[in-house]
Formats: C-alpha cells, sequence, structure tokens
C-alpha cells in the first residue's frame, strides 16, 4: 500500500542543515489506520507530507498504490495520485471565503469539474461528518471541531483510498478530540481506508490506531502493532510515551517489587469475556492480583498481575489452556 | 476632474501591475511555491529601489521615459507612468504580504489536491486575501491621489496645481482652502468606497 525504503529528507535554510528523516523503511498495509508518533521536530510530520509529496525525499524509494517511486512521477500522475489520497491538517486549512459546501467541492471545482452529482455527494458527505444544516455557513461561524468535520468531507469529496491526518485532533479540547477520532474510526471502516495519522499524543493512538510508528530525530526508533508498543515497548522514547498515559508495564513492576511472580498476561479477543481468572483462582486456590488491566482499541485484553501461590507454574499452565497469552513473566 | 483621472487611471494600472510584481515576489521567495533567488533577488531590489526615490525626483527621472510613452511631458495624462512607477512597488510589496499570510497554510492544501502554482494563486490566495488585497489597494490609491498634487504642481493640472498656481502662487488662500478640501473630499471618498468593498467581501460579517 505505502512503503518506504531507506528514505532521507534534508532540509537546507541559512546555514542550517535540518535532517527531518534519515534511511526511514516502513510498510503501511492496507485497510488499518497507522499512526505515526514522536516529539516536536522528530520529522513525523515531514515523513507523512512525502507520502503526497508535499515534501520531495533526497534519497530511496517510496510507493504508494499502484505507483511506484513517486519521486519520479510526471505531473499528470502525480495529479492523479493526489487525488487518490485525502488529507487534513492541524489547522483545517479551509478557505474562509467559501461556504462549507463550496469548501467540501472545492477539490472537485478548483479542476474545472463541477456537476450535480457532485452536488450531491457534497451534500451527502456533510451530512456523515455531521454538520448537516451548516452547508451555506462560512467557517468562520464554525468550532474547532465542526472544521475539522469540514476537512474531513473535503477530504473524502475524491473518493480516496488513503486519508492522511496531520495532527487532526492537535488544535482540539479532550472531548471534541475523542468525536473527531471517533469519525475518522468510522470513516475508514465504512470506507476501508487506509488512514496515515501523524500526532505526538499517545492517547490519540491508543484511541484509534491499529499499527505504530515511533520516531526520534529522524529515525523510526520502534515500529509495531498497537498492542507490541504499549506493552513490549524496547526503546526508551517509546517507554517514554508510553509512561505517559500509564501504560508503561516495566514501571508498574518495578514500583511492586515485593510481590511475587509478577506476569504480563494477554487475552486474545475471543476469551475475553470469559471468567478465566476465577476459574483458576477457585480451581487451584491462588490468589491472583491484578496490577494492571486494559483493554486495546482490538477488543484484546492485556493484564499484569502477581501469581500468589505455591505452584505458581500450574497456575500459568492452567491459563495458557484457556487462551491466554504469557507475554512476559521475567520482572 | 484632472486629480480623479490621474488617481484612477494610475490605481488601476498598479492593481494590474502590483498583482503580477506581487504575485511573483510571494511565488520566488524562499518558502514560496517556486523559490527562485536571483527572480526574488532582482525583483526584491527595484521594489525596494522604486519605493525609496521620493516622487518629485521620480518624476523628473521618468521624463525621457514619459515622453517616448506619452508624447509629451505636461497635462494629467504624462504623470500616469510617474504615478504607476511610483505606486506599484507600494502595492506589490502588500500583495506579497497579504499572499504571504495566506499562503502559509494553504498552499499546501492547493498542492495536496493537485493544483498548479497557478492554479493555487488564482484559485485559492488571491480569492482568500480579497479584503487585504482591496485594503491595499485603498491605502494605495490614497498615496496617489496625493502625489497627483506633487505632479500638478509642475505641469499635470488638476488639485495640485490649483493649489499650488492659482492660490499659492497668486496669494489667494480661499482658492487653495478650496484645492485642500477638495483633495481631502477625494480621500475620504477613496476610503469610505474601500472599506465598503472590504464589508462586502469579508465572510464574517454576513
Amino acid at each position: 500500500m505505502i512503503t518506504f525504503s531507506h528514505v532521507d529528507k534534508t532540509f537546507n535554510s541559512k546555514n542550517q542543515i535540518t535532517e527531518a528523516v534519515r534511511d526511514v523503511s516502513l510498510t503501511v498495509k492496507p485497510n488499518t489506520i497507522h499512526g505515526i508518533i514522536g516529539q516536536s521536530g522528530a520529522g513525523k510530520s515531514t515523513l507523512i507530507r512525502l507520502i503526497n509529496q508535499l515534501e520531495i525525499h533526497d534519497a530511496g524509494e517510496i510507493n504508494v498504490l499502484d505507483y511506484s517511486d513517486i519521486r519520479r512521477l510526471n505531473k499528470e500522475s502525480m495529479r492523479m495520485l493526489r487525488r487518490e489520497i485525502g488529507m487534513i491538517f492541524q489547522h483545517f486549512n479551509l478557505l474562509e471565503s467559501k461556504t462549507v459546501l463550496e469548501n467540501v467541492l472545492f477539490p472537485i471545482e478548483a479542476h474545472g469539474e463541477k456537476s450535480d452529482e457532485n452536488t450531491q455527494k457534497a451534500f451527502d458527505l456533510i451530512n456523515s461528518v455531521g454538520l448537516q444544516g451548516y452547508e451555506h455557513t462560512v467557517p468562520s461561524k464554525l468550532s474547532g471541531g465542526m472544521k475539522q468535520r469540514v476537512g474531513i468531507a473535503r477530504a473524502l469529496i475524491n473518493d480516496p483510498k488513503i486519508l492522511l491526518c496531520d495532527e487532526p485532533t492537535s488544535a482540539l479540547d479532550v472531548q471534541t478530540t475523542g468525536d473527531i477520532l471517533d469519525l475518522i474510526k468510522e470513516i475508514q471502516s465504512e470506507r476501508n481506508l487506509t488512514v496515515v495519522l501523524v500526532t505526538h499524543d499517545m492517547h490519540v493512538i491508543k484511541e484509534v490506531c491499529d499499527a505504530v510508528t515511533v520516531m526520534h530525530q529522524g529515525h523510526v526508533v520502534e515500529d509495531g502493532t498497537l498492542e507490541e508498543i504499549l506493552f513490549s515497548a524496547r526503546h526508551p522514547v517509546t517507554k517514554t510515551l508510553t509512561a505517559a498515559i500509564g501504560y508503561n508495564v516495566e514501571e508498574i513492576a518495578k514500583n511492586h517489587a515485593h510481590l511475587p511472580n509478577k506476569t504480563l498476561l494477554r487475552f486474545p479477543s475471543h476469551v475475553t469475556s470469559d471468567d478465566i481468572l476465577s476459574k483458576v483462582i477457585r480451581r487451584l486456590d491462588a490468589d491472583i492480583n491484578i496490577l494492571f488491566a486494559n483493554i486495546t482499541p482490538s477488543k484484546e485484553g492485556v493484564m499484569l498481575v502477581s501469581i500468589d501461590s505455591t505452584v505458581p507454574q500450574d497456575v500459568k499452565t492452567a491459563l495458557k489452556e484457556n487462551g491466554v497469552v504469557i507475554v512476559h513473566d521475567q520482572y | 476632474m484632472e486629480t480623479f483621472y490621474m488617481t484612477f487611471a494610475s490605481t488601476a494600472l498598479v492593481m494590474i501591475f502590483g498583482l503580477i510584481i506581487g504575485a511573483l515576489l510571494y511565488l520566488s521567495a524562499s518558502d514560496g511555491l517556486n523559490p527562485n533567488r536571483t527572480l526574488y533577488g532582482i525583483l526584491s531590489v527595484i521594489v525596494s529601489i522604486g519605493r525609496s526615490i521620493p516622487f518629485l525626483i521620480l518624476i523628473v527621472l521618468l521624463i525621457p521615459v514619459t515622453r517616448i510613452i506619452v508624447g509629451t511631458i505636461l497635462g494629467p495624462t504624462a504623470a500616469i507612468p510617474a504615478l504607476v512607477v511610483g505606486g506599484t512597488p507600494f502595492y506589490a510589496r502588500i500583495v506579497e504580504m497579504a499572499l504571504h499570510e495566506k499562503g502559509m497554510f494553504l498552499k499546501e492544501t492547493g498542492v495536496a489536491i493537485g493544483l498548479s502554482n497557478r492554479q493555487i494563486i488564482t484559485k485559492i490566495l488571491i480569492p482568500e486575501s480579497l479584503p487585504a488585497l482591496v485594503r491595499g489597494i485603498t491605502v494605495t490609491a490614497i498615496t496617489l491621489a496625493s502625489f497627483t498634487s506633487i505632479a500638478g504642481a509642475i505641469g499635470a493640472g488638476g488639485l495640485g496645481d490649483l493649489a499650488y498656481l492659482y492660490g499659492y502662487a497668486r496669494n489667494r488662500h480661499t482658492v487653495t482652502m478650496i484645492a485642500t478640501v477638495l483633495v481631502v473630499g477625494l480621500v475620504v471618498l477613496i476610503q469610505l468606497v474601500g472599506d465598503l468593498i472590504v464589508k462586502k467581501l469579508s465572510p464574517a460579517t454576513d
């Protein structure tokens, strides 16, 4: 879908050379929400801008959809590729002199392809992002969250296969952030979109992403599924990020140094509604203390427990027999 | 009436040239759509020199050019080349600033939906910065109205001519006062019309 191989991007400005993206290789799987996280200056915004060539890389190869080595595309192919990629921005980037409807239609209208069919499509999109009744309002009358909804509708008018989100919620409050993320999740699954989302906020990643790439100083330092990043982070940058939202299991284990047999369990989605723990506790007369538990967006359960029993191995075996995965037990 | 003619004719020409040069300045700037250090450098120097020459000196310097273009160096039409050369750099800078302000965020939107640089300027940046562009042309027109008085005093006719030759030189203060009131009236009129257009254009007021 989207692949980067050994991509470099350097900015040269007055006596200052910034290596924004360094030797990045990366794959974004189709039909997923792929998060890119890092502190400011980590190169994440540059990385997402390379996908539709708002920035042009200096070295390496990027393939998007059926287009290979997009840096070498001619103008017409680039225009076609860009029509398959929608993008939303931190500051919404709406046209203040146009109404909501005109903004949503703009990507079509600017190419001189206005038609009744497209106007109807714009009305439907405005409906589906929850802005019915605001078609003829100008953006300055809308709240931040509503502006981003217009941005989303505009990004979808060409029926793109890819949606790029550059810090889509960084200018919004917590409640609105949640609403916008829900909307992104909803349209992703309805339209089988591939979403690439850049953020500095681990909460956002935790809410919507299936896969996560962690960037630091232009490098990809860690890359994996959301579960891997949340619960088996290896790189210190990732650990800082997960700790910030209370997900650093190692840290929690360290804070409970006196407890025996600390074990990280994973409950695959088909067993999360079973009463496994209480069954095992009753059968083996063990004490199992839960130190941390959470359910990820993909409906997997993750739990850090301390097993207080004379036969801890038997407890683990019993858990495994019930479909629980022992992720780690050497704390 | 000569003052009206000189002001409006030169404003119209300044608007056209200013938009073109301003757009070129924006395009070629280091963070513009198509950075070109040489073009930006040349334009920038010309614009800066143009803005720093006092208008009276500019008229004198342009006498040979005026003679070629207009065929005479007297009368209101002869003042127009100097007015245009004096006003264009001023407006070009305003255009550049207005486009730059809107361009910061909006240019990437244009590129992302596959627009060319030319389309980004004509379909996004100029419509979006229209209120600022109108405000700019209002200020420019007022500056040009005051320039016409200087031109008038050295042979272009109009209110400057009236105030200086018929008023000051012949010691008839009433004439000077009337000419002044008329110039002030013209400036107020330009400002009013400008404000009215800006109000019509601003989306926030409907």
